[in-house]
């Protein structure tokens, strides 16, 4: 071949016409890599358009193509030369890509809107219609479910299979009294069950089919029992209009819809996802103030201040920040003010409000997961604890 | 020309696939799942590469941002059905059944058409950018086909307890490969409706024998036929074992494209040592693991002074657990993912490529390149619904 000064090694190549692979020569030129053919003929490929195929297997084999011709490959086994193409060819690691960035774009695009609009117009609306016909027993169905899942996503590190519920008998009895004294009843599809349980979160919510969970953090946080009452009014008011029921409904639509976008590529994701939502299910401004106006209606006819409401998170907000849970539900929302002067409102200064428990039944309903900081039951306090420190 | 033959040399190693796999799997996870589609890319790159029919490699040619077109495209079509229709079987789950599982089960079904449509489809997109010899493999479409008759034989199937599945996978098969192309000759897959069953013989008669003893323990109420289980047992995991080789090696005997034929000879033992192997292994690492980060958490513990610690502390360090918690499980998937690719998927790939032989190769170069499959929906379907193929 031409040139006594190159170093011409064998090589493969694939001309991508026929199922067949050319013994070609190779040589390295100052300029470009030059192939000869078994013909004569010579294929040049100059050093700044040559790319490398990433990701081989075989690491004695360099398999290289040129830029533009997307068929043919180059299999150089040849060390030395494989060190001079490195050498030479400043590009081996481009990619050319053939897919239009703009393409991209306009269907991320496309995706985004179809996903925005089924999140957000079309599962709420089919949810709200759907939950005001759904017969109180598929209700019921619905919060049990959510109920095993909520106790078993939050049972800490997963050493215990469920999260404890708190059944001291006197403190049950101090919460039945207090649901008795508001006595919602009239204005309930079902009846409603009250669960406490172990948990240091200060937070409450209702779930579909009547069933109320506070944490033990937010017995432990409250300073009077009308706070307590004032919350459980709150959440009754969610059960009347059935806003948890809503809500679940609306999360089972976009949650599938989630997933997808996300892939799911720890399955256990997604059940963690589903049990956040719901706990800090963030019901629209307009449900939320509907169960305010509930509340304070409720109070007020068993004559507790409705004033509770306001002070119990403003206070919660003062002292925690945004970050807990129940705060950061209620205080993020921005007519917090607003809400704290409307249960204002709706004290009335010519009466003279009770509180709605007396002391001792106060102290039961506090002590309902097994006393003041007493660890609630000794299995998972290790397990806690030197995490805590940890941080 | 004379009769030649080509053998598969296998070029992958553990190593190098491990490092793959963990290095794609946490940049996917850090980049929410969007890196999922250059992580699949560049696996499939590895393992197409290995494998190497006469010293030749395999090229997976698949462009990750066509890839995640493709996804886009078909959020934009699936988002729309997976939100409604969820929401919808999640509401009469709930009115009628009071359960959710029937939701699921629903939901499922009614994908189900589209999981095997989306399977095809996938197929088709991974043999349109799989070359040899720098020539294209490629499949005719023939999705929806594939669809129905998929449906009509899992549920002939599942009618039959199974008994069918031998019939159900050489019929699928003709479909596919019936369908399939290199370069421009056709697949063939030949084969007599019978011929499977052959090799489900192994796992008929563990299960025959395990009928069998589990009658007469109930008939006489000896202890002793228990004790048949212990063969019967590990017969069962023969049988499949023995149905993995022997199904590859009856199908891939059958199959010819013009006259090139295929030999393979699996062997059931070698099947059952990798994954005995891999899953020892897999074990120990995972317990090494997790022994050094109980060690690490005994010495935290042992330094911690479990008196001092207050409430307070304990609901921020709960909260900011929660990443952490979230991060090591996300690690433990990672890795658990790595290992099998190295333990278990690239030694299978590796022993079914060595013992497979292609016959009658003397006018291979006959057979000329197929025009492109643009597809531009790539895989989009089946990587939204998550049934890809597994790399």
């Amino acid at each position: 071949m031409t040139g006594q000064d190159v170093n011409w090694v064998f090589a493969d190549l694939a001309r991508g016409e026929r199922a067949h692979l050319t013994r070609v020569q190779v040589a390295c030129y100052p300029e470009a890599l030059v192939i000869g053919m078994p013909d004569g003929a010579q294929i040049t490929w100059c050093w700044n358009t040559l790319r490398r195929v990433r990701d081989q297997a075989d690491r004695r084999v360099m398999v290289l193509l040129h830029n533009g011709d997307p068929l043919t490959r180059l299999y150089l086994a040849d060390q030395g030369t494989q060190e001079v193409v490195s050498r030479h060819a400043r590009s081996l690691g481009k990619r050319d890509h053939a897919t239009p960035l703009s393409k991209i774009l306009l269907w991320a695009g496309g995706a985004v809107a179809s996903v925005a609009v089924i999140i957000f117009l079309l599962v709420p609306l089919m949810a709200t219609q759907l939950a005001e016909i759904l017969p109180p027993e598929g209700e019921k169905a619905l919060g049990d479910t959510t109920f095993e899942q909520i106790r078993t996503a939050l049972s800490e590190t997963g050493f215990e299979g469920r999260l404890r519920i708190c059944d001291d008998p006197a403190g049950t009895a101090a919460m039945q009294a207090m649901y008795t004294r508001l006595n919602p009843d009239a204005d309930l599809p079902y009846d409603v069950q009250i669960h406490v349980l172990d948990h240091p979160m200060v937070n409450a919510f209702a779930l579909p089919g009547g069933r109320l969970v506070f944490f033990r953090g937010l017995l432990e946080e409250a300073d009077n029992p009308d706070e307590v009452a004032a919350v459980l009014a709150h959440e009754i008011g969610h059960v009347v209009y059935r806003d948890p029921t809503r809500d679940a409904l609306r999360s089972a639509g976009s949650l599938g819809v989630l997933g997808l976008l996300f892939g799911d590529f720890a399955g256990g994701t997604v059940a963690l996802f589903i049990a956040n939502q719901l706990i800090n299910a963030s019901y629209s401004k307009a449900a939320e103030a509907r169960a305010d106006d509930y509340a304070h209606g409720l109070l007020e006819k068993a004559n507790v201040s409705p004033v509770a409401l306001g002070t119990f998170f403003e206070r919660l907000h003062e002292e925690h920040g945004d970050a807990e849970g129940i705060v950061a539900h209620f205080a993020s929302h921005p007519q917090m003010t607003d809400r704290i002067s409307a249960a204002q409102a709706a004290v009335d200064p010519n009466r003279d409000y009770d509180t709605i428990l007396e002391a001792q039944s106060w102290r039961d309903l506090q002590s309902v997961c097994g006393g003041h900081g007493t660890p609630p039951s000794s299995g998972d306090a290790p397990a806690k604890k030197p995490w805590t420190q940890s941080e | 020309m004379p009769p030649s033959n080509l053998t598969i040399s296998y070029a992958g190693e553990k190593g190098p696939v491990f490092w793959l796999a963990l290095r794609t799997g946490i940049l996917t996870v850090l980049t929410l799942g969007i890196y999922r589609f250059w992580a699949k890319t560049r696996l499939r790159r590895y393992y197409w590469s290995a494998i190497r029919p006469g010293g030749a490699p395999l090229e997976y040619v698949g462009d990750p941002l066509e890839k995640l077109l493709g996804f886009l495209v078909a959020v934009v079509f699936m988002a729309f059905y997976i939100g409604v229709v969820n929401l919808i079987l999640m509401y009469f789950s709930f009115a009628l059944l009071n359960a959710n599982y029937a939701a699921y089960g629903l939901s499922f079904l009614g994908l189900t058409p589209i999981i095997f449509f989306a399977q095809y489809r996938a197929r088709r997109y991974i043999l349109a950018r799989t070359r040899w010899r720098g020539i294209r493999f490629g499949l005719e479409p023939g999705a929806w086909g594939y669809s129905w008759r998929s449906m009509v034989h899992w549920i002939a199937t599942l009618c039959t307890a199974g008994l069918m599945w031998p019939l159900t996978t050489l019929w699928l098969e003709k479909y596919r490969v019936s369908r399939t192309f290199y370069g421009d000759q056709r697949f063939v897959q030949g084969g007599a409706k019978g011929m499977l069953f052959g090799a489900m013989r192994h796992v008929y008669y563990a299960l025959g024998l395990s009928v069998a003893a589990t009658v007469m323990l109930v008939l006489y109420g000896n202890p002793a036929w228990v004790l048949v289980y212990l063969l019967s047992g590990p017969w069962l995991i023969y049988g499949w074992a023995y149905w993995r080789a022997e199904s590859f090696k009856r199908m891939t005997e059958a199959k010819q494209l013009g006259e090139m034929r295929f030999t393979a000879n699996p062997r059931p033992g070698r099947i059952i040592g990798i994954y005995a192997l891999g899953g020892l292994m897999m074990n120990i690492v995972i317990f090494g693991v997790f022994f050094v980060a109980f060690l690490a958490l005994g010495l935290v513990a042992g330094t911690t002074d479990l008196e001092s610690i207050n409430i307070e502390d304990m609901d921020v360090a709960t909260t900011a657990l929660v990443p952490v918690v979230m991060l090591v499980y996300f690690l433990f998937i990672i890795l658990t993912r790595a290992m099998t690719h190295a333990w278990i998927t690239l030694p299978l790939a590796q022993h079914f490529a060595e013992v497979t032989e292609i016959v009658n190769t003397q006018n291979i170069a006959d057979i000329v390149q197929r025009d492109r499959d643009e597809f531009s929906e790539a895989e989009g379907f089946a990587e939204a619904l998550d049934v890809g193929a597994a790399i």
